[in-house]
């Protein structure tokens, strides 16, 4: 694990437009729309999609817990060891929340905790040796 | 119509008030106001924001299992008008509100009792540690030995009389 990505604050462009990033164009999965990808029958289509050459590294290495495509093998193992995948894997450790529990926390019915969830950084090793 | 709740802070969604938002994959949210969009929009989670009804549940600052709190649900089946069981409805509405205002209040104060015990003895504690801040350990001593100086004189006065 190597150090926290960001970098200071002041001058980086990244930070600079941070509204520019929450908007609805540039949305990212949500959780629960993760939790959905990670059904054995959604992640199998994920984890081998067809060749696209659009997408980063042709769509063939894809992080199911980050929905994020990256250029080949070896960063996206790199990217398992990071904090950022680690911290994400740790969220979605949790039921997702849903307009439900917003309406039994309104009052309509008891509260119900979340339940756990087991979840693993997607298998690479059969990957390797094909 | 129906008053929605609204999807980050559970509070009501009035009509023409607040915005609905449809993700991509047509699921609905709704928000009462700007301010729950916009945490909505940072990916916050509203079990960990501190100010949702959802955290509150969650961290078991309010009532959370209670039979009052099963009446208010949302009937999908609509119901013909009359007036008697409207009478009724309303009526009961009220008493249930009543009766789910006062459990909920006893919840709270129930809360708050251990505190306060916990702050009654962290105060006395405090008192045991620092007491040699008021007292000085030798205040009170030159008095002693003078009382005892007194006494040992009339000892000896006494046994001087035998």
């Amino acid at each position: 694990m190597g150090k926290s990505k960001q970098v200071g604050n002041h001058k980086s462009d990244k930070k600079k437009n941070i509204a520019k990033t929450w908007k609805t164009k540039r949305r990212a999965k949500d959780l629960d729309q993760i939790h959905d990808d990670i059904r054995p029958e959604n992640a199998a289509k994920l984890l081998k999609q067809e060749l696209d050459y659009d997408v980063t590294g042709n769509a063939q290495h894809y992080c199911l817990h980050c929905a994020r495509y990256f250029v080949d093998l070896k960063t996206m193992k790199e990217h398992f060891r990071t904090k950022l995948h680690k911290k994400r894997l740790k969220q979605l450790r949790e039921e997702p929340y849903t307009q439900a529990e917003a309406d039994r926390a309104a009052g309509m019915g008891s509260y119900i905790p979340p339940k756990a969830v087991e979840v693993r950084t997607q298998p690479v090793e059969d990957e390797m040796t094909t | 119509m129906r008053i929605e709740k609204c999807y980050f802070c559970s509070g009501p969604v009035y009509s023409g008030h607040g915005m609905m938002f449809v993700r991509n994959d047509s699921k609905v949210f709704r928000f009462c106001r700007s301010k729950c969009h916009k945490n909505f929009k940072k990916k916050r989670n509203p079990r960990k924001t501190r100010w949702t009804k959802a955290f509150r549940k969650a961290t078991g600052k309010e009532l959370t299992v209670d039979n009052s709190l099963e009446f208010e649900k949302r009937r999908n089946i609509p119901v013909k008008y009359r007036r008697e069981l409207w009478n009724k409805t309303v009526e009961a509405m009220k008493k249930v509100e009543e009766i789910k205002l006062k459990r909920q209040t006893q919840f709270i104060k129930n809360r708050l009792k251990k505190g306060k015990e916990l702050e009654k003895a962290d105060a006395i504690n405090e008192v045991k540690k620092n007491i040699h801040l008021i007292k000085a350990p030798h205040a009170g001593k030159a008095r002693k030995m003078e009382e005892k100086m007194v006494e040992k004189l009339q000892e000896d006065v006494e046994m001087g009389e035998d």
